[in-house]
């Protein structure tokens, strides 16, 4: 996962890109004949310093290498300190990414 | 007890404690899975909330008018409500939820997403009030070339 944050006026602005197929049940079955194919990112974890900021349940209609855009406070938080997201796939793969606060 | 034995034990119950962060929150995949295969948005928003009974306002949705591309159509959405969750849907492809949101204390609750739309159709965010209400906002949009089949 490639990951920005920026901090600025006590606001963190986030740009996170996954980088997955997001593949969905009607495309899989045109492809491969099996619906069971499908494969897409379920859920999206982030935490800075150990404590959670991010919680993303996703489906299939995401779009390919999906983009979240997203703000937090930066409460506390601090430049340099790393925000790690993590995403699961239905197929239980996970993905990692981190970057640090600048 | 045999080191290994010990040692595999131990190893277990690290895994177990340290695995928590992402089960502890509320993984709306796992305790909501009616939501993700409704089919249309109400029945959705019912599977995920109870009730679709939606309050029409105090949420800002921008999308284009019209999206050229289905695959990747633009979603911006906002508000400034004390809400607890906010849900992304849409009526063009076979179901109709598409993310669900988990706010913290950390949360501004401005998202850009890119989402799939097989044809034009309304795109909904719900966004949960701390309240209990279920404030939302609608935008149709056209979509020229319908994306991934859904």
């Amino acid at each position: 996962m490639k990951i920005k944050a920026k901090l600025k006026n006590g606001v963190i602005k986030v740009k996170a890109m996954a980088k997955h197929g997001m593949t969905t049940f009607n495309m899989m079955e045109k492809k491969t004949g099996n619906r069971d194919d499908a494969n897409f990112i379920v859920h999206i974890n982030g935490e800075i310093n150990g404590i959670q900021v991010v919680d993303f349940s996703t489906s299939q209609f995401l779009s390919k290498n999906p983009i979240f855009k997203f703000e937090l406070k930066a409460d506390g938080f601090k430049k340099g300190d790393k925000l790690i997201m993590t995403w699961v796939d239905r197929k239980g793969k996970t993905g990692k990414g981190k970057a640090k606060i600048k | 007890m045999e080191r290994r034995n010990f040692l595999n034990l131990t190893l277990g119950a690290l895994a177990i404690a340290a695995v928590p962060a992402s089960v502890r929150a509320e993984d709306y995949r796992r305790t909501k899975p009616a939501t993700w295969s409704a089919k249309t948005v109400d029945d959705a928003i019912k599977a995920m909330y109870g009730t679709s009974e939606l309050v029409m306002e105090g949420v800002t949705l921008k999308t284009p008018d019209v999206a050229s591309n289905g695959g990747a159509v633009p979603v911006d959405f906002s508000t400034d409500l004390d809400v607890e969750s906010l849900l992304l849907l849409q009526d063009a492809n076979p179901e109709a939820a598409v993310m669900a949101i988990t706010t913290n204390k950390y949360s501004i609750n401005k998202y850009s997403v890119k989402i799939k739309m097989g044809k034009s159709g309304t795109i909904t965010i719900v966004a949960k009030g701390k309240d209990g209400k279920l404030y939302a906002a609608k935008k149709t949009l056209d979509v020229a070339l319908g994306g991934c089949e859904g």
